[in-house]
């Protein structure tokens, strides 16, 4: 072979340090995930007399725009976004704050913009902002956070979740939450103060479920209320949060150790399990590809993922990077972990996506920006500036 | 540079973090994929969870004051389930028929039923009161539910029912034409009528119900629910007060008819069939629509009877009961066309509106064209001399012969002024009313004559025919019959346009699609006046030929002597100076044999109207088949349901003012011609002063072009 003009690369190079395997395998699992999402729709469209290419056809779409997007933040440093982190927080205060005014109201919560052609959310993009901003600030720290650095960094948290809190946005809520927690985790917070904040965390949840009682107002609405405890009690046979429930357990177990084929499986062709295509997606992987073509591989797939990421933390040229990374991982694992569980009936019912997989142009989107910007900053972790 | 100290620890927590809550996933998927599999494949094979569709409630249909039209009743129904009913469907049968008193028989025949889904639930009885039902429910017969449903009921009965139209059992190939809306192999959707085309608004859109059932298809426990979208209410343009006047009347003067003496045969007429429509001129709304024989919907809602089948299908004197002749019957135009004809030829310059004319009981054509080249009046009758007002009153043939000769011979696309004219009155094509199954009729050419010739040779070449567009192919067409062909319904709005001064709608019947409530219904679509075009007469005698129109009811003096219009005998006692009617008879020879008496067919009788003539605000069409005269038979119900009119329109609401041309009153503006002139036998005579008196080349005078003006001209 002739190496007539093989490019010159410096050791700074932040190409040379790309991590391939980390976007190779989010491409590989959001594949599984178009061919899935027709699996999950094509009964009820053809019953429709719709096109049943019509939601295969936008998530492939989807994956293509999230794969451009996710080459952009790769390639921008991502130590630009930490000098304007003041502009970009303020940035996500104001459009939460926007979209509770202006905003349109889909299912109950206030969260979107109706933008011509596509709704825009700003709680998806605020999870970059928020992972920056905190990342910024808990990285002053230099690893040992004090009461009041503590103090500050959940205030910081605090405004934006509260303003999603309004916008009746409970699950992005909680997956700000995962990023707080995993973040205040690794920039330093003491363990006793961790261990004091998870019981106050306690508290507050038990305060809200049991907030008519105490506070004589519901802060959740009973539908609300009843997907998140149906799964504390599976043998009740009432309502429709434990119906979904029985019915996604019996769409995994049915796929058994090597599942019913492509296509085949009874639950997700008579469309027994609800929001398939979205939020109860792993179903149809369970039921059709089964325990060892689908389940299994798709596991580890994620947990595959979640290592590189780690990995890339430790790797991270500074703190600010390292703290970026784990943003992004604890929202990940949050959102894997809270939408397979949930899924299999060991977690509380509520609406997250589960990443690269789920219908939806935000959750894609987002997903793959995730992952450029964990790409961005292994590449450059002997970048100089 | 690597993370070390502190945050290295802490990061290899994170770590331990994540495989921690993987092993919780990895081990409740291995229990549930692996370790119960076959408890959740049993699950699934079992699974009973059945979506329901919720019907919607079909929408009424309502006259233009709110009248209902048709509704929806709730009766009591058993049904029977095939599927459930198994061995024991003998004692269930015993059962049922101690219980509601319907026959044993009929029962089974309706459960075997084989053009019924076979997995669906068989009506066996309907029409039970409450306690019946009750009695039905406490004996729990295995797959017998008992239950009230509703039915389309149409309290009108046979008014309005060919306008209505009805709902029935679903026709092969809908429920493939409709698949994902909903319908079931039971469903009962709109057949005829509105019913028909209007099935998507007036049925709504179904409701889903996700239920869990046991064994039994019991139902547990509502999982979801959809709502059904109730159907919307049609609001019709016509008044049923007027409709049950038209149907009426119609029917009194098809049995006046048939107790009169044909003078073809010397056999009463047959006279077994008709059609009337009532059209406001101002906005084209159709306010009464009739067709006989009729038939009462209510009949075909749960399938006929073998009684009723006949009645309906089978009775050789009332042939095509379901048909609505109004839109779907094919006539010949007869004397009606004459203002067609007459347009036309007034637009072609062969006619000199106060030209005389001597009628002397025939039309020869010119030259040498062997046999057949004589035409004749009606009863060969002599009519004298006349001008087209006298020609339209009195109905001369032979005036309108000549006119359709005359056009023939003139060079280029002139010569087809009356297809052309016709083709503007909207004959030949749909006139575009909101119901289906519309008949468009047939204006004839050489195109026309030649398709006709070549695709039925074993009828039409008979004689000695040729397939060219010859002189009498005109000839008969000026006078509205031949090959031409049209509806009752394309007539009246023909003779509505030319009553509004020139604008053609296109017919409403519907006047408005709403949401079905009774305080405030949001309208959803609503049907203004639709004008498909408009007609210029600022170039044709308007009132020569309005004059005549105006004569047809009446007897006048004109310039010619007497003129005794064709219907003046059924007007004879109306107060035609009050509210003067114009019209238009017609007696047009049937083609054939009525079958069921074996004879040949007499003439259909019409009648077209126009009132109050000064002021048209109603064009009233009467066609009655095998009937005899158009003024004998025709006119009278013309003339009772503009009695009807002038009663009822007291209670209506002017409508909207569009902004037409306003008809001229009808008042000659030629003055009288002197009596001095009147036997000079002049065939072109153009009084000097009047508007019509440029002078017109008549074709085949040697002053071709310049006409002599003297009264005492070339000899006639």
């Amino acid at each position: 072979m002739l190496h007539t003009s093989a490019p010159r690369r410096t050791l700074h190079s932040p190409l040379r340090y790309v991590d391939w395997t980390l976007p190779l395998v989010a491409v590989a699992v959001s594949v599984l995930g178009v061919f899935m999402n027709y699996s999950a729709t094509w009964r009820l469209l053809e019953f429709n007399g719709g096109d049943v290419l019509f939601f295969a056809r936008r998530q492939a779409i989807f994956v293509v725009i999230g794969v451009g997007v996710m080459v952009l933040t790769a390639l921008l440093d991502y130590r630009v976004l930490g000098e304007f982190h003041r502009q970009i927080y303020l940035g996500l205060l104001i459009s939460l704050a926007a979209v509770l005014v202006f905003g349109r109201e889909v299912q109950g919560a206030r969260a979107w913009f109706q933008l011509p052609g596509f709704q825009l959310q700003p709680a998806e993009l605020g999870k970059f902002a928020l992972i920056v901003a905190l990342a910024a600030y808990a990285s002053r720290s230099e690893g040992e956070m004090d009461l009041p650095a503590l103090f500050n960094s959940l205030m910081l948290a605090a405004v934006p979740m509260v303003l999603i809190f309004l916008e009746n946005d409970i699950g992005t809520m909680l997956i700000y939450a995962a990023i707080v927690m995993g973040m205040l985790l690794v920039a330093g917070a003491r363990v006793s103060h961790i261990v004091v904040l998870t019981i106050i965390g306690a508290l507050v949840v038990l305060l809200v479920f049991n907030s008519s009682r105490l506070v004589g107002r519901d802060l959740l609405g009973e539908r609300q209320q009843e997907r998140l405890t149906a799964f504390l009690d599976q043998s009740s046979n009432q309502g429709q949060a434990n119906y979904n429930l029985n019915q996604s357990q019996i769409a995994l177990g049915s796929g058994g150790l090597t599942g019913q084929g492509w296509l085949k499986g009874t639950q997700t062709n008579l469309n027994l399990v609800p929001e398939q295509e979205t939020d109860f997606i792993f179903t149809a992987v369970g039921e059709e590809l089964g325990f060892l073509f689908g389940s299994l591989p798709l596991l580890l797939a994620y947990l595959f993922l979640m290592s590189r990421m780690l990995a890339a933390a430790r790797l991270a040229g500074e703190l600010f990077g390292t703290l970026v990374v784990v943003g992004v991982l604890s929202m990940f694992l949050f959102q894997t972990f809270e939408n397979l569980g949930m899924t299999m009936g060991i977690m509380p019912i509520t609406g997250i996506p589960l990443p690269f997989m789920s219908h939806g142009g935000s959750s894609i989107i987002t997903a793959f920006a995730a992952v450029g910007l964990v790409v961005n900053v292994r590449s450059r972790r002997f970048a100089r500036d | 540079m690597t993370q070390g100290g502190s945050t290295g620890v802490r990061l290899a927590f994170l770590g331990v973090v994540v495989v921690a809550l993987f092993s919780a996933l990895f081990a409740r998927i291995w229990y549930l994929q692996v370790l119960a599999t076959d408890e959740y494949q049993v699950q699934a094979a079992t699974n009973r969870v059945r979506l329901i569709s919720i019907p919607p409630i079909r929408g009424r249909i309502l006259d233009r004051n709110g009248v209902v039209l048709a509704d929806n009743e709730f009766v009591g129904v058993v049904t029977v389930d095939p599927t459930q009913v198994g061995a024991e469907r003998d004692r269930v049968l015993d059962e049922l028929e101690l219980l509601t008193g319907e026959s044993r028989d009929l029962m089974a025949a309706r459960l075997d039923d084989p053009a019924a889904d076979p997995f669906a639930p068989r009506t066996v009885a309907a029409g039970l009161d409450e306690n019946t039902l009750e009695l039905i429910a406490e004996r729990a017969l295995p797959g017998v539910k008992a239950s009230f449903e509703p039915r389309r009921v149409y309290p009108q009965k046979a008014f309005a029912a060919h306008v209505v139209g009805y709902v029935g059992a679903m026709p092969e190939g809908f429920l493939e034409a409709h698949r994902g809306q909903g319908y079931t192999l039971n469903d009962r959707v709109g057949r005829a009528g509105i019913e028909d085309l209007f099935e998507e608004e007036l049925r709504g859109r179904p409701g889903v119900r996700k239920v869990e059932v046991d064994r039994q298809n019991r139902v547990l426990r509502i999982l979801g629910e959809e709502p059904p979208q109730n159907g919307y209410d049609v609001v019709l343009t016509i008044d049923i007060e007027l409709q049950q006047a038209v149907e009426a009347y119609l029917a009194l003067g098809l049995r006046d008819a048939r107790q009169k003496i044909s003078p073809d045969s010397d056999l009463f007429f047959p006279a077994y069939a008709g059609a009337a429509v009532v059209e406001d001129v101002r906005n084209g709304q159709i306010l009464a629509m009739a067709s006989y024989p009729t038939f009462d919907p209510n009949w075909l809602v749960d399938g006929l009877s073998s009684d009723l089948y006949d009645l309906t299908f089978n009775d050789p004197f009332s042939p095509g009961r379901l048909n609505n002749r109004a839109i779907q019957g094919l006539y010949p135009a007869g004397s009606t066309f004459k203002l067609v004809t007459a347009i036309a030829g007034s637009r072609a310059g062969v006619i000199s509106p106060r030209g005389r004319y001597e009628d002397v009981g025939y039309f020869d054509v010119p030259g040498d064209c062997g046999t057949g080249c004589r035409f004749n009046n009606a009863g060969k009758a002599i009519m004298g001399p006349m001008d087209l007002s006298t020609a339209i009153s009195r109905s001369s043939d032979a005036y309108f012969y000549s006119t359709g000769y005359k056009i023939w011979a003139l060079p280029g696309e002139n010569q087809w002024a009356i297809q052309d004219t016709a083709r503007q009155f909207g004959f030949g094509s749909d006139t575009g009313i909101q119901l289906p199954f519309e008949k468009s009729g047939r204006v004839p050419d050489d195109e026309v004559k030649r398709v006709l010739f070549e695709s039925r040779p074993d009828v039409y070449l008979t004689e000695d025919n040729v397939v060219t567009w010859v002189p009498g192919d005109n000839i008969n067409l000026a006078i509205g019959q031949g090959f031409l062909t049209m509806t009752p319904l394309q007539l009246t709005n023909a003779y509505a346009t030319w009553a509004n001064g020139g604008t053609r709608f296109a017919p409403n019947i519907v006047d408005r699609v709403q949401t079905r409530e009774d305080a405030e219904p949001e309208i959803v679509t609503d049907f203004g006046p639709r004008i498909t075009d408009v007609l210029d007469f600022s170039d044709i005698p308007r009132d020569v030929i309005n004059e005549g129109l105006a004569g047809v009811t009446r007897v006048r003096r004109t310039a010619y002597g007497v003129a005794r219009g064709t219907a003046s005998g059924a007007f004879e006692l109306w107060d035609n100076a009050a509210y003067p009617i114009s019209g238009k008879t017609g007696t047009a020879q049937a083609e054939g044999i009525n079958k069921a008496l074996a004879r040949p067919k007499e003439d259909t009788a019409l009648f077209v109207g126009y009132g109050p003539t000064n002021d048209p605000r109603y064009a009233v069409t009467v066609i009655m088949e095998e009937a005899g005269f158009g003024g004998d038979a025709a006119a009278p119900v013309v003339r009772n349901i503009f009695d009807a009119l002038r009663r009822l329109e007291q209670n209506w609401a002017e409508p909207e003012d569009l902004p037409l041309e306003t008809p001229q009153p009808v008042t000659a503006t030629c003055p009288e011609i002197p009596r001095t002139l009147l036997h000079g036998g002049a065939e072109v005579f153009v009084p000097e002063g009047c508007p019509y008196g440029t002078p017109l080349p008549v074709i085949g005078t040697p002053s071709d072009g310049e006409p002599a003006p003297s009264p005492a001209g070339s000899g006639g």
